[in-house]
């Protein structure tokens, strides 16, 4: 679970015609404003470094002109960097040949995009296979793959349908299915779910966490929803102006926000629901003190619930059968209050 | 007209234009000036320096009839070196033109209407269409036309596919380079606006007016435009998402071509496609002056002898064609339109 698939390192975009030379000015700490007003070059990412966990999905989230959507792209080279290093699995993907870099598009990564992007005049099982169909697979095994990811995304049935004929929910479904039939390590979900209504998207997203549970895929998810990244990730990364403002566990950053507009970002957000009891729990193990069991995966809405309200209780948190942690109360009230952004630079966990 | 003689006086260059002088047949005007009766334009004394001005001034300066007389010879000079080329590579289209020709012709009446109301019917799918298409062809053969319109008909389908066989892919290559569009676009436009005629004039220069290629070059480079503009612009109009998922799933550029840029052009090609169609039909009527057979000939007949009811019979069977293979290709256009329409 901790082992890298994928590093960005030191990355900078910078859209413009003498690119190249903007690198130092961006290195040298000039604004984005700066910039633009003195060289008429603007600034997309600066000094962009992730590592992107094997297994785990990691969140990049960042309201629109944040750069997120340039920056997943550069994971399979829709958009080249303007300086910096990405590595795929080991492999410097800016040293790739347009044939190897085709053969690593096919074979190590997929993409689910926010308009669907699914080809009109396929049928929808010719879309769900359209992965393997270009790799140049046979028919009858890319037909068998693409109907087994389609069930699997709740669509058996649906294979001899057009696009046009599915609704929104139904054709993102196509798109997820799409990524999974190419059986890549990698997943990158571009705001794949911010185009659908709150219903569907949050049944879309109970999807994606139940795929996840079996498939251990390594998933990059951008989004412009706390909500939505906050229910994802395991690895939160948080970018405002092309810049990284704050990235670790989303428990993490909810509890001790990096600066003031990460703060405005979360004060929104109901936090018995999303904090869970292990992120506030003390550590201490007091074997024998007659408190309730809870799950230390549990929010803290069902501790508040499980005390009745009283505020002098206490829980012993519980986490895979053995004792990991004491919950008190008090820290559960403390820990509903936003706290204020300590100042110092929280980039890690 | 004296303050021209000056400036090339001044100019010291009077020496050149009486040793360059270009002396050729009596022009009007000069006939005219040498029998006294002046016309009131030559006592001017300040005329536009036009060529025929400047040719009384300096003689080494070439008449506007000599520009004109240059250029035919020009043409004339190229001719030959260019038809060693363009010959054998033309051949085809008038082997293809005949054949169309006499293949409508030999087929026995119903066998005829039957594989056009097929293809009709294949394509387009409509059934009330069709049924027109049925009766339209029926009703030419009551009276007296279907011979006259299977011939423009067999015209119209061997250069609708050339045009589409060389007119697609030139507009793929111009929605690939934004230098070619630019350099293809004025050309293009030459091709669209160049006066119908005028087109036939060098092609009668170049081959004999009793091959079957000089209509068909003629139809073809003037109904070959929209299809090469309207692939181009289908191209450069394929949503850029499907494209960039092709891409993200590492499609080649084949790849690309095939499964995404083209399907999602067929709209606009097929209508590129239904516009050379039409363009051909009324490229194919004057063509019936460099001997095009169909039904442009029996409109050419009511032109010369006055006959107002052979060319308005004509006339109106050319239509009657033109609605059938618009609908046709419209109802075909539909078809491929409907399953397109998945943006929501």
């Amino acid at each position: 679970m901790t082992e890298s698939f994928v590093s960005i390192r030191n990355l900078y975009k910078i859209f413009g015609n003498n690119a190249p030379a903007m690198v130092s000015y961006a290195k040298a700490g000039m604004h984005k404003k700066d910039m633009l007003q003195a060289y008429g070059h603007v600034l997309g990412l600066r000094d962009i470094n992730v590592e992107i966990k094997k297994g785990e999905i990691t969140v990049i989230m960042g309201l629109s002109g944040s750069g997120k959507s340039t920056l997943i792209r550069h994971l399979n080279r829709l958009v080249d960097p303007t300086a910096g290093e990405i590595i795929v699995n080991g492999t410097d993907i800016m040293k790739l040949d347009r044939a190897r870099l085709q053969q690593l598009r096919r074979t190590q990564m997929s993409m689910v995009f926010q308009k669907f992007a699914l080809l009109p005049h396929e049928t929808v099982l010719r879309n769900a296979g359209m992965p393997c169909s270009v790799r140049g697979d046979g028919r009858a095994k890319t037909d068998q793959t693409a109907r087994k990811w389609l069930s699997r995304v709740g669509l058996a049935g649906s294979e001899a349908l057009y696009p046009h004929q599915l609704s929104g929910g139904m054709q993102q479904r196509v798109g997820l299915a799409r990524a999974l039939t190419s059986n890549s390590e990698l997943m990158l979900m571009d705001e794949a779910y911010s185009a659908l209504d709150p219903l569907i998207r949050s049944s879309m997203q109970e999807l994606l966490l139940e795929l996840q549970k079996d498939l251990q895929k390594t998933v990059v998810f951008i989004t412009h929803d706390l909500d939505e990244a906050l229910k994802l990730a395991d690895h939160l990364v948080i970018l405002k102006d092309g810049e990284i403002v704050q990235q670790g566990e989303p428990q993490y950053i909810l509890l001790n926000p990096a600066d003031p507009y990460i703060e405005d970002f979360v004060s929104d957000i109901n936090r018995a629901r999303v904090l869970r009891v292990r992120s506030v729990m003390e550590k201490t193990i007091a074997e024998d003190d007659g408190y309730e069991v809870l799950d230390g995966d549990e929010t803290l809405e069902r501790a508040i619930l499980r005390s009745h309200g009283a505020a002098d209780k206490s829980f012993a948190v519980h986490s895979d059968g053995t004792r990991v942690g004491t919950l008190k109360m008090t820290d559960v009230l403390k820990a509903l209050v936003p706290t204020a952004a300590t100042g110092r630079n929280h980039t890690n966990v | 007209m004296a303050a021209y003689e000056r400036a090339f006086d001044t100019l010291g260059l009077r020496s050149w234009c009486d040793a360059g002088a270009i002396s050729g047949p009596m022009s009007m005007d000069d006939l005219l000036a040498k029998a006294g009766a002046a016309g009131t334009d030559q006592t001017e004394s300040f005329p536009f320096p036009s060529l025929d001005v400047l040719h009384k001034a300096c003689g080494a300066i070439p008449r506007t009839r000599d520009m004109t007389a240059g250029l035919e010879r020009l043409f004339l000079d190229v001719k030959d070196p260019a038809k060693v080329v363009l010959d054998p590579v033309t051949q085809p289209l008038s082997w293809a033109l005949r054949n169309a020709i006499d293949l409508m012709q030999s087929l026995p009446w119903w066998a005829a209407i039957l594989i056009l109301v097929a293809i009709a019917h294949c394509a387009g799918r409509r059934i009330g269409v069709t049924i027109f298409v049925l009766v339209a062809f029926l009703g030419l053969a009551f009276i007296d036309h279907f011979g006259y319109a299977m011939q423009t008909l067999a015209i119209i389908m061997v250069c609708t596919f050339i045009c589409v066989l060389f007119g697609v892919p030139i507009g793929i290559a111009m929605s690939r380079s934004n230098r070619l569009e630019r350099w293809l676009t004025p050309f293009l436009d030459l091709l669209q606006t160049l006066p119908t005629f005028v087109y036939l004039i060098p092609l009668i220069f170049l081959f004999s007016v009793t091959e079957p290629k000089l209509y068909g070059i003629a139809i073809i480079l003037y109904a070959i435009v929209p299809s090469i503009r309207l692939t181009n612009l289908g191209i450069r109009l394929v949503d850029k998402d499907v494209l960039e998922a092709g891409e993200a799933f590492g499609m080649t550029s084949w790849q690309k071509l095939y499964r995404v840029q083209l399907p999602l052009a067929l709209p606009n090609i097929m209508a590129g496609i239904n516009q050379t169609i039409m363009l051909s039909l009324s490229m194919v009527v004057i063509a019936s002056l460099v001997s095009a057979p169909g039904l442009g000939t029996l409109v050419l007949r009511g032109i010369n002898k006055l006959e107002l009811g052979v060319g308005l019979v004509a006339g109106l069977g050319i239509v009657l064609l033109a609605i059938v293979l618009d609908r046709v290709s419209r109802a075909a256009l539909q078809r491929v339109n409907k399953m397109h329409q998945s943006r929501t």
